[in-house]
């Protein structure tokens, strides 16, 4: 119950900083936003884009803005030295970790809630599959990409070149995901049912429940200075 | 000024660090009882960041032992971390939130009953409660040190860690947190602060110690120090590193 609070308390302060100065979420929507309209122009006139390409734009889109909101988050902390104040707390840095996946979890919701409609009105008119549907793709990439990217994130916040390292490291490790999200993702927008995806979600599940795993047992490693 | 009492609050036996070939700590035994301000004087590389930051369990030692009131640090590290304070040349503040809200946050973290409360208690005694709804960014260097030292405050610390809490402050800075530290030190808190300033740090101070070459290489009570010849021993101590 405690450590429940004090999750709590830790998403409350990063939330409440975020929603005040909004640096994370607005790079995170204007360059996603971006992306998509220079993906649309390269589409050309015509704009014919299939359900597999049109899965690869989203998800372009998706997980590159994503990448500057994880940066954001443990900058803000190691600023001030705030996450020494953290680690001096009693919280236990699995807490920590859950809190701040937490975090990222919301900034790529609150993003794609700006990301697919424009998605659906540049790209919609090729697609049967509409975004309902895409929820939980959405919400299982959320999951794989919160985690990994929270511990990845916790590991180059140490290091002078934070920016360079995060995608540097990140990418790599969630290639897998990606590749599946495209795969569901073009599933969903040739409308065929959830049910015919599970050679792609399920391994999605696996993945996010892993590196949840992962990041709360190795977060304290990555944290610490020795 | 107070008196240390009572069995010894924190015992040090044996402490060793290295960072690579480097060794940082080559064996620090230490005893303090509750109630003591020791001040650790010595040459940048002594190995007194070091040693804080072992004593407030951001860094493990290779080897050695830390007891505080006769349980190991290592058993129960969360347990301990309530009872720990510290204040550092970095506020550990958010830029970002206001006085009152650093102070809540971290109160509520520490599970303070009445977190609000006990911020805006803090910030009187810190004597910044007219800014309490400032951006902690928006204050002086003199001002965020005493933020820190409330945000220090806010589980009513046994053990207080100062590392380095006079850099960077001017002259007049410098004058109002040491208030600040002689008001907190009372008998029940036990204080160690390491610091390159001689003078603010004999004011304060029931202990003395100098820490050289990873070695506590002079330990006195502060009544039986003759000021000059500690001053002169810790410059040779300098000139020595």
């Amino acid at each position: 119950m405690n450590s429940l609070r004090q999750i709590l308390f830790l998403l409350g302060k990063d939330l409440r900083i975020e929603l005040r100065k909004k640096e994370s979420l607005v790079s995170m929507a204007f360059f996603g936003a971006l992306l998509l309209v220079i993906l649309n122009i390269a589409a050309g006139v015509d704009n014919q884009v299939d359900a597999d390409a049109g899965a690869g734009i989203l998800w372009v889109a998706v997980i590159f803005s994503a990448v500057l909101g994880l940066g954001r988050v443990f900058a803000r902390e190691k600023e001030n030295g705030c996450v020494a104040a953290l680690l001096l707390s009693p919280v236990a840095p699995g807490e920590i970790f859950i809190a701040k996946a937490l975090v990222n979890f919301i900034l790529m919701v609150l993003a794609q809630l700006v990301l697919v409609p424009i998605f659906y009105v540049l790209f919609g008119s090729n697609f049967s599959g509409g975004p309902v549907a895409l929820l939980p793709i959405l919400l299982l990439v959320n999951l794989g990409f919160s985690t990994a990217g929270t511990l990845i994130s916790a590991i180059s916040a140490g290091t002078r070149r934070n920016e360079v390292l995060l995608p540097i490291l990140l990418f790599p490790l969630l290639l897998p995901l990606t590749a599946l999200a495209i795969k569901a993702t073009a599933g969903v927008l040739a409308a065929r049912p959830l049910f015919e995806l599970r050679d792609q979600i399920e391994p999605m599940i696996a993945f996010g429940l892993i590196f949840s795993a992962a990041g709360y047992l190795l977060f304290p490693f990555s944290i610490r200075e020795d | 000024m107070t008196e240390a009492t009572g069995a010894p609050f924190l015992q040090i036996s044996g402490l060793r660090k290295a960072y690579g070939n480097l060794e940082a700590l080559r064996g620090v035994d230490l005893e303090l009882r509750r109630g003591e301000f020791l001040c650790l004087f010595g040459p940048n590389g002594a190995g007194k960041s070091t040693l804080l930051k072992i004593i407030a369990t951001l860094l493990r030692p290779d080897s050695g032992r830390i007891r505080v009131l006769d349980n190991d640090l290592q058993e129960n590290p969360e347990a301990y971390r309530a009872r720990l304070g510290m204040v550092s040349h970095q506020p550990f503040v958010y830029q970002d939130l206001s006085l009152l809200e650093n102070l809540e946050f971290y109160a509520a973290l520490y599970g303070v009953k009445q977190p609000r409360k006990r911020a805006l208690k803090l910030l009187q005694q810190v004597k910044l409660i007219q800014r309490c709804d400032m951006p902690a960014g928006d204050l002086s260097r003199g001002m965020q040190q005493r933020l820190s030292i409330a945000r220090a405050l806010v589980n009513d610390p046994e053990l207080l860690l100062l590392d380095e809490p006079y850099t960077g402050l001017d002259e007049h800075a410098a004058r109002i947190f040491g208030e600040q530290l002689r008001m907190l030190h009372d008998n029940r808190r036990t204080i160690i602060m390491v610091t390159h300033n001689l003078r603010r740090g004999m004011e304060s101070a029931t202990r003395l110690g100098i820490l050289a070459r990873g070695r506590l290489a002079y330990l006195q009570e502060k009544d039986q120090v003759d000021p000059a010849s500690f001053e002169a021993l810790y410059f040779q101590h300098l000139e020595a590193s």
